[in-house]
């Protein structure tokens, strides 16, 4: 047979984001796959160098769209660790209140991406809807549904208004009680499992040659996370587990993301429970003047999607030096990606995608 | 963990600089010639991921700074160790006149985008590296975009403010 | 319907059933990617004001460009544009294409969409909400009942100029003319 070479490209149906593929086919079957990414490349990084410590707040959290408030955690640390600043403990406890809140969004909105492209549009509606309503309570606490700008080195910006902890805690009750329709309408559903299981599947030794972390990882049977490997904010202070599956195909990845939306949900409740008392940010110096002593930092979090590193340097001045974000998109839309791609019939290219749980605009930053 | 790491290292190559900067953190400071024996080293030592590859351009000392971040896997399913929350940082200094350094994808097979992109945006040469064409950026520029001497709002102003609108 | 609503139909029922059914082209160009989902599920419903997404751009007729523009993505959007059929709406979503936005300085962004493509209507905000939206669609019936919303006649007008716009920015292109160029006399 011929073969032939076809884009999956920027404007499909099947493509959540800004992101191409090049396929070379025969028949059915893919021979080799390309990733063409580059649609979203702002230069970000140069951007932020043209700009003071405090300007690049607004900037940093445009670097990932469905979930942007990581990104300013990375940043917050880092300034934190090279000019020397203490959080108190209540902001501790709210980070992480807000950065399991953002994960529970960020997964609802997979759950629309994925269910979309397989055909189950009810499911779809539904976790959209439960998506609004975290950003509903984003909207209080902030002031904005999608581009928060709330975390702040040397803690967060304000404290929590009146009567904000029920409606956190109405709202994931409302949440968490439709648990049991979405595993009879979709996870245990026969149509799912005969779609997704054995497709795509990544082995434990490839997944740790190509730099895989995240779902991709936990999938395949290791309890890699660094919310335990390294501890920051709050997180080692309540007793939470780890959730895995053991197979490392698609169907053990949406698994993995249903069961990490549960275990949020559990962790904020014990989290709110435990909360102290105190006031929420230490002020930083005047920052139209603010001078960073030189030195670089390398910081860590686990991001919704995987690992997600801040390499920053600062050489003295009142602007960033170089800034280098390690997003969790990178090796999985670029090496794992082409790989898992060979030998898949052209129909499963958006269920594979979808899965890897890859980002567009992590890659291009 | 991290100090019997250092002596480790100090015996087998007694050239480079090991320090400890911070708790969890290891830097060394190496010549160009001893990175790739000792990134294959520390991946025998079980130091198998790869986090990144970055560049840092120091205009006014005329060099290019390579910069990789190691971690490691867990071993056992369920045990977390002092062993992972290490991340070593092995940092090495390459002319900036001449940019070229020797390709990592035969030790980590993952190196192969970093270098792509550090590649088309700094204007170093990876020799040995099987695809080195662009990754971001869809035309050449004179200047690597990200080198200090590339001017961003000069850029805009010789290019896209030139165009003129349609009434 | 009142009464003024039962005149239009009887008089021009093709530009009321026209302007009543707009599909949207499904293509997510930039950060803006994220308030469009919750506008045609089920919390903001679009599908009262007849919005609904589609595949291909031979079947649509609104082209909502979502956030900014990179140097890559300019030109699937004018390939997308051309192969829609007339009469054809483009409308500028968030403050990235008006004037460039959060990333006037970067050297891979287009700062002023007007320059290649044809824009009916601007939405500010970034992000906008989905209520701002469905705003500037109610705004684009009032243009199209004017006769106002006339992007795609300009584009047919003054062929010439867009091209040579396109072609300042990125050399020789790929595909041919749309329209005949006349030469200058």
């Amino acid at each position: 047979m011929r073969e032939l070479e076809l884009y999956f490209g920027p404007q499909h149906l099947g493509m959540v984001g800004n992101f191409s593929i090049t396929l070379k086919v025969e028949g059915d079957r893919i021979r080799e796959a390309t990733a063409n990414p580059g649609y979203l490349h702002r230069g970000f990084e140069k951007l932020m160098e043209y700009r003071t410590w405090i300007q690049n707040f607004p900037l940093v959290c445009r670097i990932n769209v469905v979930e942007p408030d990581h990104m300013e955690l990375m940043y917050a640390m880092a300034v934190e660790k090279l000019a020397n600043l203490e959080v108190p403990e209540r902001a501790q406890y709210i980070r992480s209140i807000f950065l399991e809140l953002s994960r529970v969004a960020s997964h609802l909105f997979g759950l629309w991406a994925y269910a979309n492209m397989l055909g189950f549009d009810t499911v779809a509606q539904w976790a959209m809807y439960h998506r609004d309503l975290v950003l509903d309570l984003f909207e209080e606490l902030t002031g904005g549904r999608v581009y928060h700008i709330y975390i702040w080195p040397g803690g967060v910006r304000r404290d929590f208004p009146e009567g904000f902890q029920e409606k956190i805690v109405n709202t994931l009750h409302s949440i968490g009680g439709c648990v049991p329709d979405y595993d009879d309408i979709f996870f245990n559903n026969r149509l799912f499992s005969e779609r997704a299981k054995g497709i795509g599947k990544v082995t434990r030794e490839e997944a740790m040659a190509l730099g895989a972390t995240g779902q991709v990882l936990r999938a395949t049977g290791m309890k890699y996370d660094i919310r335990k490997v390294e501890p920051y904010a709050a997180y080692h202070q309540v007793p939470w587990e780890v959730p895995i599956r053991e197979e490392g195909d698609a169907y053990s990845r949406i698994w993995v993301i249903r069961d990490e939306m549960i275990e949020s949900v559990h962790m904020i409740f014990k989290l709110l429970d435990k909360m102290p008392e105190g006031k929420v940010f230490n002020r930083t110096p005047n920052p139209f003047k603010w001078k960073i002593p030189a030195g670089e930092a390398y910081v860590r979090c686990e991001s919704s999607r995987g690992e997600l590193g801040l390499y920053l340097v600062s050489d003295g001045g009142d602007k960033p030096y170089r800034v280098h974000f390690r997003t969790p998109s990178y090796p999985h839309g670029l090496t794992v990606l082409e790989k898992v791609l060979k030998g898949e019939s052209i129909a499963d290219v958006g269920n594979i995608m979808i899965s890897l749980y890859v980002v567009a605009p992590e890659i291009d930053r | 963990m991290s100090n019997s790491i250092k002596e480790n290292l100090i015996s087998s190559f007694p050239d480079i600089q090991v320090e400890v900067p911070e708790k969890d953190r290891l830097k060394i400071n190496a010549e160009k010639e001893e990175v790739i024996s000792i990134l294959s080293y520390l991946k025998n030592k079980r130091y198998g991921h790869l986090a990144l590859i970055s560049c840092v351009d120091w205009m006014e000392e005329k060099e290019f700074e390579l910069i990789y971040i190691l971690s490691a896997y867990l071993a056992r399913d369920d045990e977390y160790t002092d062993r992972e929350r290490l991340n070593i940082i092995i940092k090495t200094r390459i002319p900036r006149d001449n940019p070229e350094f020797l390709s990592v994808i035969p030790v980590y097979e993952n190196a192969e985008p970093y270098e792509r992109e550090i590649h088309e945006l700094f204007g170093i040469i990876f020799s040995g590296h099987p695809r080195l064409i662009p990754l971001f950026l869809e035309r050449e520029y004179e200047i690597p975009p990200f080198r200090k001497d590339f001017d961003n709002r000069q850029y805009v102003k010789d290019v896209f403010d030139k165009i003129p609108s349609v009434l | 319907m009142d009464r003024n609503q039962l005149i239009k139909w009887f008089k021009e029922p093709g530009r009321m059933a026209h302007k009543y059914s707009l599909h949207v082209i499904y293509f997510c160009t930039g950060c803006g990617i994220i308030e469009i989902p919750p506008s045609i599920t089920a919390r903001w419903d679009a599908e009262r004001f007849g919005i609904i997404p589609v595949a291909t751009p031979r079947q649509a007729n609104l082209f909502l460009i979502t956030g900014y523009v990179s140097l890559k993505t300019l030109k699937p959007i004018i390939r997308t544009y051309e192969q829609m059929p007339e009469p054809k709406f483009t409308v500028g979503f968030g403050s990235c294409p008006i004037n460039g936005g959060m990333y006037w300085d970067s050297y891979n962004t287009i700062k002023h969409l007007d320059k290649y493509i044809p824009i009916d209507g601007w939405i500010a905000g970034c992000m906008p909400r989905p209520e701002a939206i469905f705003v500037a669609v109610t705004h684009l019936w009032t243009l199209i009942d004017k006769e106002m919303a006339d992007g795609y006649k300009r584009y047919r007008k003054n062929y010439r100029y867009y091209r040579a716009n396109q072609e300042q920015l990125y050399g020789k292109l790929d595909w041919p003319p749309l329209f005949p160029i006349e030469d200058e006399k």
